[in-house]
């Protein structure tokens, strides 16, 4: 194979000529790719979404007042990358859709609001600094919407110690009885939601219960509350397996189920684990879909999408039930809020996904558009964007007092206010009943899907029923 | 011993994905010097590429030739506008790894840019099940299986009977001996990309395929079950990868039926601590083998 010295020695001589040709080529080139990749990152990342007006501006952080006329931020803290990153754009398209309803009434006492977000990744460790940057580069940051339950524990405390308002979506029980003054939750606790799962595998006539639950802080802190409500319920748990969001496949875990012989899953394993075990338990279980019992968490479009698309929109529609907070499906505030967020159509990224009216049912986009009206009125109620004045007008705005006007918008609520009357907010998410927590736990619904990816809704869940598998 | 067979057979199919997705790693580690953690993102650029086809109508199959077709360009350019630069800087070995692990995060973030977080999946049937015991494997996973036995008899002969191979094993060698012996490294090296980018296409495609469901991030845990077979076999040494890849594979699913199965990753961990602190050259011998 080896040729002559001066062959060998002429043929490098070549290469280090093309090399020097194509050298400043090839150093543009990756300047090029660089500066497109770059870009691509820049995009994905953190991101003000653009559809709500004036975008946030970097400088110091304010929880207080802020200067007159000034852009009002509420910021989305949530997954955005990850496997829980359709969580984070869910949360955008509620926030684009009430900051532009707020806006287009006229604002709050002159300022316009606008949303930005944080990436979290899902991961405690992200957050963290994601939540630092936003409080030292956002000005007139004056809420938070987010906080899932990947990352709460970790971001609740520096958020309730810059004294920020926020509006969380973790079911968490540590915060069912912890004071965090800054903090409020309009979802149930998750146990309330195990619980929930069973009453809906009793009223199916489901008995014998396998579960199947991602391994994120999450999804595990439904587990030992459902394991307890199955007991109390007389139902036998055939399986329990705990699924690695990072894995690739769960055929064991999916060969373990089916071995079982179960009625029914509960599961909550979202990213690619939930619709990856689908399939591979369809495949494993001579092409029949088990029935699955899900979390809220699977009421959104990616969710449902992805679900349907693994297993055939026909088999998951067929077999898949969940359960959600009773939110609103007519009447003025679920006019208003459907709106709100129709007017925002197409123009949140990574809201593209699937059938967008799965947004009127999924709980992170009732409850923080809620979220997002009840500070914007409590600034109203209070005249002031300070945070200490306006913050105590959520539970009275929430909760209402004695003789208050019913308003089911935030156009409303203005008007009502300005009239001098004292008002309680009734948005698409129902009343709220803050405690002494801060949270507003809710009442339970059961929902489908169509084979096209609409919700529906089926049935309830009573408070009797909640109590009569309750540990 | 039903769950038993059932896992070998998982451990099958794993074992001929990542047998495509090692040698294609291996190789590319052997003969242009760069370990190329970037690797699985280019293999999730390969899923997109072939689900963007099939959701054009086209059958997933014809996708797979568009993956390899599309990362085979994108391994080309990822070498000529990011790695040689590097290289040709005399950037030690350290400095590439961490700026492959760039790359990694650019190309991951860079789709899911595109994407978005929704996770996708072909439009395909899995075909007829066949069990024997407990045994379970579909049409498509004997397919994928299949594939995998081509591909690596078709890199056995490309090594063993071609001169590209045997141009490739001298490189992998001896660059400075392979250029003195008449052999055009520069063009060996791209036309390693070339072929190594078409296997890691390939790679994603059909892993994309036997998980069902995928998303931007799917991949990022394979990286380290390639790692583990790559280093389990030898690194730089392709039958060592293919080797490293039926262990690895069974290893993870076998056991997977033995303990929590959240936990079988952690074989593949053990098996590279342990290949790394008693064979560092691997089960089949030294670096640099191709």
């Amino acid at each position: 194979m080896c040729e002559s010295a001066g062959c060998a020695a002429s043929a490098a001589g070549n290469e280090g000529h093309k090399t020097s040709r194509y050298g400043r080529l090839f150093r543009a080139c990756s300047m090029a790719v660089a500066i497109a990749l770059a870009a691509a990152l820049a995009a994905c990342s953190s991101s003000s979404s653009g559809s709500s007006g004036s975008s946030s501006s970097s400088s110091s952080s304010s929880s207080s007042s802020v200067a007159s006329g000034s852009t009002l931020t509420v910021a989305d803290v949530a997954p955005f990358s990850g496997v829980d990153a359709a969580l984070g754009p869910t949360y955008l398209v509620s926030c684009d859709g009430a900051v532009q309803a707020i806006n287009n009434a006229g604002g709050v006492l002159g300022h316009k609001l606008a949303c930005t977000s944080a990436d979290t990744r899902g991961d405690p460790a992200d957050a963290v600094p994601a939540v630092g940057s936003l409080i030292a580069n956002t000005k007139g940051l004056a809420l938070v919407i987010g906080c899932t339950s990947d990352e709460a524990a970790a971001v609740v405390p520096v958020l309730n110690a810059n004294k920020t308002v926020m509006f969380c979506m973790t079911g968490q029980s540590e915060f069912d009885n912890v004071k965090y003054d800054y903090f409020y939750r309009l979802v149930p606790p998750d146990l309330a939601e195990s619980y929930a799962m069973v009453v809906i595998a009793q009223q199916l006539g489901y008995k014998r219960i396998a579960l199947a639950f991602g391994n994120d802080i999450g999804s595990q802190t439904f587990v030992q509350p459902a394991v307890a409500s199955i007991q109390k319920a007389d139902l036998t748990l055939v399986a329990n397996e705990t699924l690695d969001l990072h894995a690739t496949t769960f055929r064991t875990e999916a060969q373990k189920i089916v071995s079982a012989h179960p009625d029914a899953i509960m599961t909550e394993a979202l990213g690619s684990a939930d619709p990856t075990l689908f399939s591979e338990i369809k495949q494993l279980n001579g092409g029949k879909v088990i029935p699955i019992i899900g979390t809220s968490a699977a009421i959104s479009p990616a969710f449902y999408q992805a679900s349907a698309s693994a297993i055939g929109a026909a088999a998951f529609s067929a077999n898949f039930h969940a359960d959600n907070l009773v939110t609103a499906t007519s009447g003025p505030a679920y006019n208003a809020f459907s709106q709100a967020l129709l007017a925002v159509k197409g123009k949140v990224n990574g809201a593209q996904t699937g059938n967008f009216t799965t947004y009127f049912t999924a709980p992170g986009a009732v409850h923080l558009y809620d979220g997002i009206n009840l500070a914007a009125l409590a600034m109203v109620a209070a005249h002031s964007t300070d945070t200490a004045k306006w913050k105590p007008w959520i539970a009275t705005i929430g909760n209402g007092v004695p003789g208050a006007v019913t308003v089911s918008s935030f156009a409303q609520g203005v008007a009502e206010l300005n009239a001098g009357k004292q008002i309680r907010y009734v948005g698409p998410g129902g009343p709220t009943s803050f405690d002494a927590y801060h949270d507003s736990p809710g009442i339970f619904q059961v929902d489908t899907y169509s084979p096209a990816g609409a919700v529906q809704v089926t049935g309830n869940i009573t408070a009797a029923q909640l109590r009569a598998v309750s540990r | 011993m039903s769950l038993f067979l059932a896992s070998v057979g998982f451990g099958l199919i794993t074992s001929a994905v990542l047998a495509i997705a090692s040698v294609g790693f291996t190789l590319q580690f052997a003969v242009t010097d760069v370990l190329n953690l970037a690797f699985a993102a280019v293999m999730t650029a390969g899923a997109f590429v072939a689900y963007w086809v099939n959701q054009a109508g086209v059958s997933v199959w014809i996708g797979l030739a568009a993956a390899m077709a599309a990362c085979s360009v994108l391994s080309v350019l990822l070498n000529l506008a990011v790695y040689a630069p590097f290289q040709r800087r005399g950037s030690s070995p350290i400095t590439l790894v961490i700026v492959s692990l760039g790359m990694a995060l650019i190309i991951e973030f860079g789709i899911q840019a595109v994407v978005g977080g929704v996770n996708v999946s072909y439009s395909m049937g899995q075909g007829r099940t066949f069990r024997a015991g407990g045994l379970v494997l579909t049409t498509v996973q004997i397919v994928i299986i299949a594939i995998s036995v081509a591909v690596m008899a078709a890199v056995h002969v490309l090594l063993r009977y071609s001169r590209l191979g045997k141009a490739m094993r001298a490189t992998a060698a001896n660059r400075t001996l392979a250029r003195n012996c008449g052999i055009r490294a520069s063009r060996v090296i791209t036309i390693t990309w070339a072929i190594t980018g078409g296997l890691c296409g390939l790679a994603g495609a059909v892993f994309a395929i036997d998980i069902g469901s995928f998303g931007p991030t799917s991949d990022d845990l394979f990286l380290i079950l390639i790692l583990a077979a790559v280093f389990l076999g030898g690194p730089g040494d392709a039958y060592g990868a293919m080797i490293g890849a039926l262990v690895i594979g069974l290893g993870t699913e076998v056991s997977a039926a033995y303990i929590q199965p959240n936990y079988k990753y952690v074989i593949a961990f053990v098996a590279l601590l342990a290949m790394l602190a008693l064979r560092p050259t691997g089960l089949l011998g030294a670096r640099a083998r191709a």
